[in-house]
């Protein structure tokens, strides 16, 4: 056990550190939470910056440089995490399409299929990932929308929701029910699907923030041809398991950092306010440090296992407690402000509103992804070892 | 930061829990709990002697390997004054270059420390008595520290003891009148804080190992029993909370080999390090005591269950070398620090 790495990764660090501090749009500089804006479109200093990582083999460096990568180890993929999320900088705004749809074309695609991954990672092809339905949330096993097979082409029928940049998307990876007739994680399929098809409508849907980011996805009898399918026949429920397993050791660094950059504005907050010395405050905010810098070991413990290419047990708490760890924090940065807790507007409030609008969206971190319940639920079976219920 | 044991740590592990596994089961730990004054051999001085002397020297060596060797002590809260000895003893006569050090180092010479006043705070000061001097009837030396960082080296057998009972049988701790005209040694103030830290932590690595027992036994248990035609694990209810649990002890854990880490390669954030470390450890092992206990139902409040054991070590740990709300106090001032 030691704090440091070697000299090999160090170097690796300083030249993504030189890459960083030349290329990070103004926009993102100083770390910002992003959920989408008032406008659908994909800023073009994001698209820019994606490109760029990807050019310079920094979109998904675990990858060879034709995806977007440069062949790193998972100790350099996890530097490379720990330094875009200590900057709060994200590679894309929309993540379905390296993070999920370019791996999984990768991984279960076929040639033309797999074609298609270097794009989609680059955001040249913007995707939307079609998962949730109305009635397949958690469950999302028991999606609904019906493909059935007609000749050379499946006929699509049912409604997604939820789907993140549906509005400004090119192609849709979309989970649909091919068999009815056996076990519901049995039944599923993926297929391609162009967004401008005829009988497929998006309705943008406007966050509780006020931001547009996803959508409702509506297929009236959309045909689909059959070489669209992805994998095989009915072997959908393989393919959700498939987002970026090369960063999965790593992913819980930028919660753990995010969390650790609202704890270091919210000890700034109390100075502002006047509260440094308040010993209810002083305590409170030990306790918030306690958890974010303990997180933070659990999070490179678990990392030690992956790396040896044991399970991480450890890793199944990471988003389950960051998430509702960065709640209490933002919610404690309101309470604060006292009387201006509630106050958005920019000319009166700290920071112009930037806490009141963190925390709502840090209300999203419990649901997107697999539910607190649901987390507790996946801990306390695989984890813990106990009973279903 | 590397979370990787090397072979050497693997083995260290290993040997201490298959030595504990032989030589300290749970009825020896009983016999001494019940009975801190036995002289028979199941008594908790002669575990000590036969098989814990031998790893003294592990007060020199690095603090990850001492918290791996402590955490396997918690698990089956060995008996004897091996954390005390090790963890402070050893490194206060290092600091100080002490002439029986070595003795020490070899398990031929045991000791305590006398920090706290009859206020009972880790704090050093002149009061005329010393408290909450842990199993000073088990050893030969005791070390008092008082106010402007002096250390004095005296006998047990020249000071007055008087047990303080506490909830914790299985470590008792002891109150004396500090002997007048002492010879005494100053300890500069950064070393002080390097050997209080090293105990802290492995104080809180033994409360990690505590935790774990009790983790363990309450998931087997609650795995097993069977009300409403089910095993009362297979229920929400039971199953979220042993999740919230488990997810303190895993970071805690986390936190203890941390802080560690920290120690030993002498980092810039040790001390805060140390009262996370301790802070969630002793939160996690108290949080298991409690939910353990009511998991476990009615044979968990019973004498002759083990669980009580544990749930009295987290209690009276909890206050030793200070609290979770101490060291929260403490890591408030760093994070308030003017940069």
């Amino acid at each position: 056990m030691k704090l440091t790495w070697g000299a090999e990764e160090e170097a690796f660090r300083a030249e993504l550190l030189a890459f960083l501090d030349a290329e990070v749009p103004e926009e993102i500089k100083g770390g910002r939470d992003w959920i989408g804006d008032e406008s659908p479109e994909i800023p073009k200093w994001a698209s820019e910056f994606q490109a760029k990582l990807f050019d310079h083999g920094w979109m998904v460096p675990s990858y060879p440089p034709e995806l977007g990568g440069r062949n790193a180890t998972p100790l350099q993929t996890l530097i490379f995490l720990e330094e875009l999320a200590s900057r709060g900088v994200s590679r894309s705004v929309h993540f379905g399409g390296y993070a999920i749809v370019g791996p999984s074309l990768l991984e279960f695609g076929n040639e033309q299929q797999k074609g298609m991954a270097p794009s989609a990672i680059r955001g040249d092809t913007v995707w939307c990932v079609g998962m949730s339905e109305p009635d397949a949330g958690s469950d999302l096993a028991s999606l609904q929308t019906r493909a059935v097979p007609d000749g050379d082409s499946f006929i699509v029928t049912g409604q997604k929701v939820w789907t993140s940049y549906a509005m400004v998307a090119e192609k849709c990876f979309c989970y649909v029910r091919t068999d009815t007739s056996v076990a519901k994680h049995k039944g599923i399929s993926v297929l391609i699907i162009d967004m401008d098809s005829p009988g497929l409508e998006v309705r943008p849907l406007r966050h509780l923030t006020g931001a547009i980011e996803f959508a409702e996805v509506f297929l009236n009898e959309v045909v689909v041809p059959k070489e669209n399918l992805v994998g095989e026949l009915n072997s959908g429920w393989r393919i959700t398991m498939g987002s970026l397993a090369h960063e999965r050791g790593a992913l819980w660094v930028e919660s753990v950092s995010s969390a650790q950059r609202a704890l270091e504005g919210l000890v700034e907050i109390a100075r502002r306010q006047g509260l440094e010395q308040d010993g209810v405050v002083r305590r409170k905010l030990a306790e918030l440090y306690e958890e974010v810098h303990s997180l933070r070991a659990l999070g490179y413990k678990g990392f030690a296992s992956f790396a040896q290419g044991s399970s991480a047990p450890e890793h199944s708490f990471m988003k389950l407690a960051t998430s509702e760890l960065r709640q209490r924090i933002y919610g404690f940065g309101m309470e604060l402000q006292g009387p201006y807790a509630a106050v958005v507007d920019p000319e009166f409030v700290e920071e112009g509103g930037r806490w009141q609008q963190s925390w709502q969206i840090s209300l999203a971190g419990t649901i997107g992804g697999g539910t607190s319940e649901i987390q507790r639920n996946v801990v306390a079976t695989r984890v813990l070892g106990l009973p279903r219920g | 930061m590397d979370f990787t044991l090397n072979e050497d740590q693997v083995l260290l592990r290993e040997t201490a829990r298959a030595m504990f596994g032989n030589e300290c089961p749970p009825e020896l730990v009983r016999d001494a709990f019940y009975d801190v004054t036995s002289t028979g051999p199941e008594a908790a001085s002669s575990f000590f002697d036969r098989h814990l002397r031998d790893w003294a020297a592990l007060g020199d060596a690095a603090v990850v390997d001492l918290c791996l060797f402590m955490e396997e002590a918690g698990r089956v809260l060995a008996p004897g004054p091996a954390w005390v000895n090790t963890s402070l003893f050893l490194p206060l006569l290092r600091a100080i270059e002490h002439p029986s050090a070595d003795l020490v180092a070899a398990g031929e010479v045991t000791g305590t420390v006398a920090v706290c006043g009859r206020d009972g705070y880790w704090v050093l000061n002149n009061d005329p008595m010393r408290s909450f001097v842990p199993h000073a009837n088990e050893v030969d030396v005791v070390a008092i520290l008082s106010a402007g960082n002096q250390v004095s080296c005296v006998a047990v057998a020249e000071l007055d003891l008087q047990e303080v009972a506490t909830l914790d049988r299985s470590r008792p701790v002891f109150q004396f009148a500090v002997p007048a005209g002492l010879d005494s040694t100053e300890i500069g103030a950064e070393q002080l804080a390097v050997v209080l830290n090293r105990g802290t932590v492995a104080l809180a690595a033994e409360l990690i190992g505590v935790g774990r027992w009790l983790m363990d036994t309450t998931l087997e248990y609650v795995r097993e029993r069977v009300q409403f035609d089910r095993p009362v694990g297979s229920f929400q209810g039971l199953q979220w909370k042993l999740v919230d649990a488990a997810l303190l002890l895993e970071r805690a854990d986390a936190a203890v080999y941390y802080a560690a880490m920290c120690l030993d390669a002498g980092a810039p954030e040790q001390d805060r390090a140390v009262h996370v470390a301790k802070a969630a450890a002793g939160t996690a092992a108290r949080r298991w005591a409690r939910d353990g206990l009511q998991s476990l139902g009615g044979i968990g409040f019973t004498w002759e269950h083990d669980l009580h054991l544990r749930l009295r070590r987290a209690q009276a740990s909890e206050q030793l070398l200070g609290s979770a709300s101490w060291h929260h106090d403490r890591l408030a001032e760093l994070i308030f620090a003017p940069d």
